[in-house]
């Protein structure tokens, strides 16, 4: 027993000599080294043969790869994807050991790393997902413009044109709503210019109602689907969760700007879902129990704009809730389509 | 030019070195090799001492950085050399002091992003992955078509491509061009990106050094600065080179809200090759003027032994942290030139 012992020991002191030399950041004089990681890959086509709707596995969302999943009965598959992001080619699905090379030439017309144009249900969840952003940051803008802090509210009316509103132009003209940017734009400049005209008040009031405009574009009945609904829940929650991590340092809420525009985000997810819940509390009894409980949490974790000193939860415990929330929803996602189905 | 030392391998790995290595404390996680690698026209040595590599909070780690270069995955696709690169955005904190905590986006975990590396003409390939809540981007430096460029926002959650030849050889940068683009940059999404020209240049012991500015309290001001993410690093870590040695850095300024910082040498002169983009050095100097988002290659050796300092000659931002001092090793074994 002891001599194999010896021998792990033995190895394991090698491995840990080797990798030591090679993070301790060995260089040579020849500039044009090069990884020992050579290898051969066989070209890649990404032409879409046989005009299949084609899916972006780095972009997409869960209830567009869940046609992989049902496709090849992985369970689970959809998440996988997700979680070994980012893909350089199609193949890397399989490279990265996310399916099997069967399984991948069953889909691979499907594959896509690409930009494709989204279409139907994942195209509306996508656009839907990223008004709330909006609504978030500007929810967040209003109360600070409400307790005269200006100066805090002006990022919040910046981000939705900065990180949000070029990603959706295109898709504001298709659906015929009627371009924002400019409102958004001025109320930005004159909060910072002058921010105790009461021109902000009738400019924020417009640019509220722009956004509010925009996602009646979409169908009542969409609106209205707890399966639809849930995803673009789930989105907004993904990123306050990421948000909130990034506000607190050392516990303490160490960057109000994060701290508030997850505040946004989860209060509007919250509103989403209680336009909702009647239905889930019908339909899915126990994942709405589980949803609702765990909102209930998870707002309290904001008590006001202004952040607290200390955090009310840590970021674990919100990662936490947001899974279970995401965890739940997805019950009813998977209940609803396949009740579709049959 | 630096002499080229031809000594066998047994000599550079003295007893003292030796020692240090075996005796270095609880934060040691490793220690860089002295290496001496053949250096095809010249069959010349560099020498870069043993340094102790601190582990710092494992999102800066400025030991490892100045040296550490990633040349990615490199693939063969249509008979063309592609350098595959992933840079994964992600949320950490770093401390700045033992008083001040701050929150940053990182690039694959650390900050300043990795010091991506090609050769003029290959084909890069950057698989850009946002898991830091915010949308982000990736612009690099360089030329390449206008869907390349990365000022367009990747939402969280999201991952993209960004593809385009390495061209033309230099010293470049990449960053995230999403507004506000200060803060975007001084929270961390910056890394410098080198373009090697087809000849190799000398060889030498190539350090980088990324000059960064930290506004911890969003009032656009930076209350603090670095080399390579850690403030006043390097004055209590000396960065170890060998007298005589060739030194190849490659210098950024990323210090936003600040127009523009020098950088000075004490005790000596550097060979100046602006943004990396000639093969001849364009003049000598020991300050040089940078504005944001410049970068070039400093090439010098020292002739005497003993601690010397670097650092923007505007003394204030200096002492703010962007600081610190190369330590010049003796080498014993050679009769210096007088």
């Amino acid at each position: 027993m002891i001599k194999p012992r010896y021998i792990c020991l033995a190895i394991a002191s090698c491995i840990i000599v080797s990798l030591s030399s090679c993070t301790g950041g060995t260089q040579t004089a020849d500039n044009t080294q090069q990884p020992a990681t050579n290898q051969t890959t066989a070209a890649i086509t990404h032409s879409n043969h046989g005009g299949k709707p084609q899916i972006n596995i780095n972009t997409a969302i869960l209830s567009e790869l869940d046609k992989f999943e049902a496709k090849l009965g992985v369970p689970a598959l959809s998440n996988k994807i997700q979680a070994n992001r980012p893909y350089g080619s199609p193949e890397d699905l399989v490279t990265k050991k996310v399916i099997t090379q069967e399984q991948f030439d069953q889909i691979k017309d499907m594959v896509s790393v690409q930009e494709v144009e989204l279409t139907g249900e994942a195209k509306d969840v996508d656009y839907m997902t990223k008004m709330g952003l909006m609504k978030g940051h500007l929810f967040v803008a209003q109360e600070l413009l409400d307790k005269d802090q200006p100066k805090q509210a002006e990022p919040h009316i910046g981000h939705p044109v900065e990180e949000i509103y070029i990603d959706v132009e295109e898709q504001l003209n298709e659906r015929k709503v009627k371009e924002f940017k400019t409102t958004l734009v001025s109320l930005q400049d004159l909060v910072k210019s002058s921010p105790k005209s009461t021109k902000v008040k009738t400019d924020f009031t417009a640019s509220v109602q722009s956004v509010d405009g925009a996602i009646a574009a979409l169908p009542e009945a969409q609106r209205s689907k707890p399966s639809f609904v849930l995803q673009v829940i789930n989105s907004l929650l993904d990123a306050a969760n990421s948000e909130y991590g990034a506000a607190i340092a050392n516990g303490k809420v160490a960057e109000a700007i994060e701290y508030q525009d997850s505040r946004g985000f989860v209060i509007y997810a919250d509103e989403l879902y209680k336009g909702i819940a009647t239905q889930v509390s019908q339909s899915n009894p126990e994942a709405h129990k589980a949803i609702e409980a765990s909102f209930a949490e998870l707002t309290k974790v904001w008590p006001s704009v202004i952040p607290p000193t200390q955090p009310v939860k840590t970021p674990n415990e919100v990662t936490q809730l947001v899974k279970t929330i995401e965890l739940n929803s997805q019950k009813v996602i998977d209940k609803s389509s396949t009740q579709a189905q049959s | 030019m630096p002499n080229n030392f031809t000594l066998g391998k047994g000599e550079l790995w003295s007893r003292r070195q030796l020692l240090k290595l075996g005796l270095s404390g609880a934060g040691v996680v490793g220690a860089a090799a002295l290496v001496h690698s053949l250096n095809r026209e010249s069959k010349s040595i560099v020498k870069i001492p043993l340094m102790e590599m601190d582990a710092g909070d494992n999102v800066t780690h400025p030991m490892q950085m100045l040296r550490e270069f990633d040349y990615g995955t490199v693939k063969q696709e249509n008979g063309r050399t592609i350098r595959e690169f992933q840079l994964t955005a992600g949320t950490s904190v770093i401390q700045l002091n033992s008083a001040v905590a701050y929150n940053v986006w990182d690039l694959n975990g650390h900050i300043p992003g990795p010091t991506l590396r090609a050769k003029q003409g290959d084909r890069i390939r950057i698989l850009f992955l946002n898991q830091a809540g915010h949308s982000h981007s990736l612009h690099f430096h360089g030329v390449h078509p206008a869907q390349m460029d990365g000022v367009r926002p990747v939402s969280n959650g999201s991952a993209t491509i960004y593809e385009f030849d390495a061209e033309p050889y230099g010293v470049h940068l990449y960053h995230c061009h999403i507004e506000p683009v200060t803060r975007h940059i001084a929270k961390g999404l910056y890394g410098m990106f080198i373009i090697d020209p087809p000849t190799p240049r000398p060889a030498a012991d190539e350090i980088v050094l990324v000059m960064a500015g930290y506004d911890v309290n969003d009032d656009n001001r930076n209350e603090y600065y670095a080399f390579n993410g850690l403030p006043h690093h390097y004055m209590h870590h000396p960065i170890k080179i060998y007298q005589n040695q060739l030194i190849r850095l490659y210098v950024l300024n990323i210090i936003e809200f600040d127009p523009a910082v020098t950088f000075h040498l004490h005790a000596n002169f550097f060979d100046v090759y602006r943004s990396g983009m000639t093969m001849t050095p364009s003049e000598k100097t020991d300050v040089i003027t940078m504005g944001v988002a410049e970068r070039h290659i400093l090439e010098f050796a020292f002739r005497y032994p003993g601690k010397y300092m670097f650092h923007p000659h505007q003394d204030a931002i200096a002492e703010n942290g962007c600081m610190g001092q190369f330590e010049v090793i003796a080498n014993n074994s050679q009769s210096l030139p007088s």
